[in-house]
């Protein structure tokens, strides 16, 4: 449900909806887990926000929504490994 | 884990946003205290000064009044867009909530009502501000204009708003009756905005002292002469 909520969050604010894809990763240590939000080049700007102030919203309701787990977002562009 | 959540910072840019606001409402004729900020901004700042209906001067009141229609259409817009991204979201959450939307003053309001909304407002409304943060990014990505798009979820801004009006007309009582000033607790810029709006209701004058985030309201004496 995190990463569907997160591609439907990040999608509804980007241009390049259809280059939104949301990966999630288990943590190491398996407390948390981490959610890779991958976007097209163009629209890194608009994830992260002036003084990250975008991106830190995300992570706000992201973890609402996972009821007090820790959830790490991570934001790269799409061609990134 | 620093990483996962990050309320305090939410907040202060919240607050980065409102303060301008709220200096331009409180200085009132000089725009220019503005300029040292983003143009971008001070635009959005003006804009909200000249156009909010709540704006505590009267006259200012009226400005939002005649307007082109076009620009009721496109406040609707707005709500509509809001709307969609909302219920997207409530969707994949399998949350229950309606979405009300509303035009007040110079402003689309768009309202998430039903029970167990808690955990979208999140403590002191932290979650709440985050998504409207949000769903304001999501207009303007379909307009292309920025929004001032006010979102409320499970009533909790008209809840804080309604006690905020009572704290601002019960100190500007309690000046007039001591004729002294009365100083009030830190609160955001938007409190503070609610509180200088119910003491002016009252015949009161009100300033802000100190600095953010421990800023608060000072509500005046009428003057004596």
């Amino acid at each position: 449900m995190l990463e569907e909520a997160l591609e439907h969050l990040v999608r509804g604010i980007v241009d390049n909806p259809d280059d939104v894809s949301v990966r999630a990763r288990r943590g190491r240590d398996d407390r948390g887990r981490t959610l890779e939000v991958r976007v097209h080049p163009d629209d890194m700007g608009r994830v992260i926000g002036r003084s990250g102030r975008t991106a830190t919203a995300l992570r706000t309701v992201l973890s609402a929504l996972s009821s007090g787990r820790p959830v790490r977002v991570d934001f790269l562009d799409q061609h990134e490994r | 884990m620093t990483d996962t959540t990050q309320p305090e910072v939410t907040e202060l840019t919240e607050l980065t946003e409102l303060i301008e606001v709220t200096e331009v409402i409180e200085t009132t004729d000089s725009v220019d205290s503005t300029d040292s900020v983003e143009s971008t901004e001070s635009t959005e700042v003006t804009d909200e000064t000249l156009s909010d209906g709540e704006a505590p001067k009267p006259a200012k009141v009226g400005a939002a009044g005649p307007r082109p229609s076009g620009r009721l259409a496109q406040l609707e817009q707005e709500g509509d867009v809001a709307a969609d991204y909302l219920e997207g979201l409530l969707d994949i959450a399998d949350l229950d909530g309606d979405i009300d939307m509303d035009v007040e003053g110079d402003r689309a309001m768009v309202s998430i009502v039903g029970e167990d909304l808690d955990l979208l407002v999140g403590k002191g409304g932290t979650v709440l501000d985050a998504l409207q943060e949000l769903t304001r990014l999501a207009i303007t990505r379909e307009t292309g204009d920025r929004s001032r798009m006010m979102l409320d979820i499970g009533g909790f801004r008209a809840a804080r708003r309604d006690e905020l009006t009572e704290i601002g007309t019960k100190a500007a009582k309690d000046a007039k009756a001591a004729n002294e000033p009365v100083k009030l607790k830190p609160m955001t810029p938007f409190e503070r905005k609610v509180v200088h709006d119910a003491v002016a209701a009252e015949g009161c004058a009100s300033e802000s002292e100190g600095e953010e985030p421990r800023r608060f309201v000072v509500v005046l004496p009428p003057a004596s002469d």
